[in-house]
């Protein structure tokens, strides 16, 4: 089944394409749904991802685990997670390089972390611990952020690298999400991605952002709620010669557009791998 | 320089409760102050959760418009803020908070449609499992009958209003224009169940004594002390007939025999 993932980019799976993911079996390479989207013990969401599994390879992304959180894991979370697994038998699982609750109370996003050496000695113990109760490799993606705690000791980079050796996990690299965040920060995203080692990367995720003004300074927000912009294309590209041509995903969570705009972006991303295949042939 | 438990409580309590002073100085100002970059955060949680509570309780948002019902999330989120990751749980204590607020207000329905909405989202989620099969039933001892236990099917919930609610909801739905009016002093108390069936959600409105059954059930009752309270709210209750349409709707899951 998982043939076809990494020869062609997929999509995030959306309830709205449901159907006509259905009916028309679009050609994507694979599919990636937010696994909290399909907690569901029963009933119609369910029922859509079963017919839909039996035609495509699947991912599982979550958004809710708030892994990097010093609270208790949520038990209930991950078995409700490694349920999901069981079923569905994903290809990869990813989770987040965030944290979304403190104290009981969660904010629902996906926070950054401080890039510090406590902060990573906790995410390789939190990381390690996840792996082990859903007995598999799971991969961090990168957030974009907004903000950015200090003193850190580490890069964003370098905390990435260290979390990936030490804990066994893969990286899911967000390429929007470092642009997002080296624009709204100031830092070079060439040096991020040379900093990421390179067997470590295992997916490659795409988005659109917006540009908002704040005050005088302009602050990219990471909506994913449009088309992927030229300077994200071009990163994107620098990626594939740098990690090789690891399963690509074209994500839209927001003022979600009709399927075909998510294929065609998907078919743009497969152009983009062709170009650097001929490059580097 | 706090710990990272600190950090991630400071941020917390600066994004939940605007008190912003234990994050600010950890915040790395580069041309963009601390509070400003503190302020997309919660500019971000706040529409996140307001287009959550939105997908999840859409004939209030219409019933209320769209600018009443962010104030009142923004209220909401403010006394009950999300307890889970997922954040398909954050509306079970929208119907409550509802409650507080327009209880005894000429608003006093929408508590209970805010009630049957998350109702609506509960069996959408909830386990396949096959309906009661009557057939043991059927050959059954008449003495035996009244010891039974049924489990409602989970695909099921109850609510009950004083108000039409389920007339409420209905012209409240995408299909309809909203131009429907409903006089709230002409009565009309719903008793309904909610069900998820193959073509989507359906509600039904019952008799209040099949409600009254059906609901001493839910709390665990056997059939023969459902049907006493049952005939408390009407005395030519048809115990029979009412199972059948239980049974035919599949409303029932389980039999308990002991």
């Amino acid at each position: 089944m998982t043939a076809a993932a990494g020869s062609q980019a997929g999509i995030g799976l959306r309830a709205q394409h449901h159907r006509e993911i259905i009916e028309r079996r679009p050609a994507v390479g694979w599919l990636e749904a937010h696994s909290e989207n399909y907690f569901a013990q029963g009933g119609p969401q369910r029922e859509a991802l079963e017919r839909i599994r039996a035609h495509y390879a699947l991912s599982l992304h979550g958004v809710g685990l708030s892994i990097g959180s010093t609270d208790p894991l949520d038990r209930v979370h991950l078995r409700e997670l490694s349920r999901l697994i069981r079923d569905f038998e994903p290809m990869l699982v990813s989770e987040h390089l965030s944290w979304s609750s403190a104290g009981g109370r969660f904010l629902n996003d996906l926070l950054p972390l401080p890039y510090t050496e406590e902060a990573l000695k906790h995410m390789v113990e939190r990381v390690r611990e996840v792996q082990e109760t859903l007995g598999r490799q799971i991969l961090i993606e990168n957030v974009s952020s907004y903000l950015q705690l200090s003193p850190a000791t580490l890069t964003e980079g370098e905390f990435i690298a260290a979390l990936t050796r030490e804990s066994g996990c893969g990286v899911l690299l967000d390429v929007n999400n470092i642009y997002v965040s080296a624009m709204n920060q100031g830092f070079d995203p060439l040096t991020f991605l040379n900093g990421i080692p390179r067997e470590s990367v295992q997916e490659i995720h795409l988005a659109g952002h917006t540009v908002n003004r704040v005050g005088a300074r302009e602050i990219r927000i990471d909506t994913h709620g449009s088309q992927v912009c030229e300077p994200v294309w071009a990163l994107y590209g620098y990626a594939l010669r740098r990690f090789g041509h690891v399963p690509t995903l074209i994500e839209w969570d927001t003022d979600i557009p009709t399927l075909d705009v998510l294929v065609a972006e998907a078919a743009k991303a497969d152009r983009i791998v062709e170009a650097t295949r001929a490059v580097a042939a | 320089m706090p710990s990272l438990r600190e950090l991630q409580l400071a941020f917390t309590t600066a994004l939940l409760d605007g008190a912003c002073e234990a994050l600010a100085p950890w915040i790395m100002d580069d041309g963009l102050d601390a509070i400003a970059r503190i302020n997309i955060y919660r500019n971000n949680l706040q529409e996140v959760f307001l287009k959550a509570l939105s997908l999840g309780f859409p004939v209030i948002q219409r019933l209320v418009g769209e600018d009443y019902f962010r104030q009142m999330g923004r209220l909401f989120l403010s006394r009950c803020p999300s307890r889970a990751g997922n954040l398909h749980h954050i509306g079970a204590p929208f119907p409550g908070f509802l409650r507080d607020q327009y209880d005894a207000s000429p608003y006093a329905y929408l508590p209970d449609i805010a009630q049957l909405e998350w109702a609506c989202q509960e069996c959408l989620i909830a386990p396949d499992v096959a309906p009661l099969d009557p057939t043991p039933l059927q050959t059954m001892a008449a003495g035996k009958l009244a010891g039974l236990r049924f489990d409602l099917h989970p695909a099921c919930r109850l609510v009950s209003s004083e108000f039409p609610i389920v007339r409420i909801w209905r012209a409240n739905q995408d299909d309809r224009d909203g131009t429907e009016v409903i006089d709230l002093r002409q009565g009309g108390a719903d008793f309904v169940v909610v069900r998820r069936s193959d073509a989507g959600i359906e509600l039904h409105r019952l008799p209040p004594a099949d409600f009254a059954l059906l609901r001493c059930l839910s709390h665990g009752g056997t059939l023969g002390d459902a049907l006493q309270v049952a005939l408390t709210v009407a005395a030519d209750f048809e115990l029979a007939q009412a199972l059948r349409a239980f049974v035919g709707r599949g409303v029932l899951a389980r039999v308990h025999t002991n």
